[in-house]
């Protein structure tokens, strides 16, 4: 702390007050830069991000799972199961719980008070969210290409980018849902993983009978199901058949619903 | 003084059937530091928060500097600088990254120099690379104040800007306060302190219940109520702002 004696820094320099608004893309790129480096700076969504994914990969790929017959599904099912874990991990385990606790300490807030548009200032978190989802599924390709050979062709590799894109959306606006609903980042912290595991073990079974046909069928059109669909869809383009069309219109069904309910009885403050 | 930085009339906000601010109006003149006294929950921080574009007033206008910042908040917001009560930003940015980040938003491009300078300027510039968690109460407040002036903005608003400080800190940031009004701006700040009111303010407005009581400076007010038997029944001896303060919105403690 610094003594009373010590000059004082009175600002001298003339007010020159800024007579317009901040251009939009002037706000995107302060916001998008913070966001990044938080984003980049955050342990905890770095290991969500890319360990969680990884350690599935191995695990449903490993010797002893095919051993004891547990076959989920195609590779490619089990490609898309792994990314959308990671991808469940980011927006549950992740983004919501970053939303809840800047919330409470105020930093929306402070941010709303300056000349951003609030929607800007979600829209880049978001977007942030989506480009981690993406670097996610980057590392996951690649792994399973170099680790378990399953392999895509260049269209593959697009539409499944293109695919997890979509997803994040539905995996987001679940957290942004989560955020909207609950507004105390302790107790979101408790249901996000009370919701977690749902969302994405439920969908592991959307192509297995395992636990017969009826389970099967839920498995398959809930969220997690339904993401994985479309992904292994995406990534055998040959394979795309009516029931990826659906999947990409039930996700999107869900991106919807999820997204409204986040925006409607989303708060800006703690109070 | 030559014509007014805020001007707001017949304000009111609420929160569901409870009405924080009744009816407030007042204006701020250029290079003017307004007061706003009042005990908890007698609708300060509301009425900071409407016209700062928090809340959304159920009715009444807010100039600042003629623009309506109701029709035109995207403007209104690059007009003012905000210090609110209890302040956070995201906790992995560096200090210097908070300050390129508000910079950036109100489009002020800062080279890392700049910062630094600026950083410097308020006696942070070691810290350039900490954690504003890192930071001791002083030092954030006058990050606060950093940020909340660093697109040079003609009306600053501060929500009890000194609370929680030292007597060094707090004299510090008066001498800061004092700096923003010699650089031409306007301050609109709210306390609970009547040191910093008399010390700081050139005019200062008792609210109570969402309405404002009186206006003057603050030894207008004194002389304005000296005589007031509420006043006079809790002066211990020579009447001082405090008494008209205690006078004018009781003894009871608030929540």
């Amino acid at each position: 702390m610094s003594s009373v004696s010590e000059p004082s820094a009175v600002t001298t320099q003339p007010a020159s007050p800024p007579l317009r608004a901040p251009a939009l893309s002037e706000i995107f790129r302060a916001l998008l830069e913070a966001d990044f480096t938080v984003q980049l700076r955050n342990n905890r969504a770095l290991l969500l991000s890319f360990a969680l994914p990884l350690v599935l990969l191995y695990a449903l790929f490993a010797s002893f799972a095919v051993k004891r017959g547990i076959i989920l599904g195609a590779p490619q099912f089990k490609v898309a199961a792994a990314l959308t874990l990671g991808m469940a991990s980011i927006a549950i385990l992740g983004y919501s719980m970053t939303v809840a606790r800047d919330r409470e300490k105020g930093v929306f807030q402070r941010l709303r008070v300056t000349p951003a548009p609030t929607w800007a200032i979600m829209t880049s978190r978001l977007l942030v969210q989506v480009a981690a989802n993406l670097a996610m599924a980057l590392v996951l390709l690649v792994a399973a290409n170099l680790f378990v050979g399953v392999s895509l062709t260049a269209e593959a590799y697009l539409l499944t980018f293109i695919c997890v894109i979509f997803s994040s959306a539905l995996f987001l606006s679940v957290g942004q849902a989560l955020a909207g609903l609950v507004k105390s980042a302790d107790t979101l912290s408790a249901v996000g993983r009370i919701a977690y595991l749902p969302l994405f073990t439920l969908g592991l079974f959307g192509q297995s009978t395992v636990f017969g046909t009826t389970f099967e069928l839920i498995s398959r059109w809930s969220p997690g199901g339904t993401v994985e669909t479309l992904l292994s869809g995406a990534m055998n383009p040959s394979s795309w058949n009516s029931d990826t069309w659906l999947a990409l219109a039930v996700s999107t069904a869900y991106s919807v619903v999820f997204a409204g309910i986040g925006i409607r009885w989303f708060q800006w403050g703690a109070r | 003084m030559t014509g007014l930085a805020l001007l707001v009339k017949d304000l009111r906000v609420s929160y569901g059937p409870k009405r924080a601010v009744d009816g407030v109006s007042l204006d701020i003149n250029e290079g003017e530091i307004f007061g706003l006294l009042g005990p908890n929950g007698a609708g300060k921080t509301s009425t900071l928060s409407a016209i700062e574009g928090l809340l959304k007033p159920t009715s009444g206008s807010i100039l600042i500097r003629q623009v309506d910042a109701r029709a035109h908040p995207g403007l209104a917001k690059a007009l003012i600088g905000v210090q609110l009560q209890s302040t956070s930003f995201q906790s992995e940015l560096k200090i210097s990254e908070i300050v390129k980040l508000y910079a950036g938003l109100y489009g002020v491009p800062l080279t890392k120099q700049a910062i630094f300078d600026r950083l410097t300027e308020i006696h942070l510039g070691d810290e350039a690379s900490r954690r504003f968690s890192q930071l001791s109460g002083g030092q954030q407040k006058r990050l606060s104040l950093l940020i909340a002036t660093v697109h040079d903005p003609p009306l600053v608003l501060l929500d009890e800007p000194t609370s929680g400080l030292d007597p060094q800190a707090r004299r510090q940031l008066w001498d800061r306060i004092e700096g923003i009004r010699k650089s031409g701006r306007s301050i609109l700040l709210t306390t609970h302190s009547m040191e910093e009111a008399q010390s700081v303010c050139d005019r200062v407005a008792i609210m109570d219940n969402g309405k404002i009581l009186t206006v003057d400076t603050p030894a207008g007010l004194i002389e304005k109520h000296k005589n007031d038997p509420n006043v006079l029944a809790v002066a211990r001896g020579q009447v001082t702002l405090e008494d008209v303060f205690i006078g004018l919105t009781g003894r009871e403690l608030r929540e």
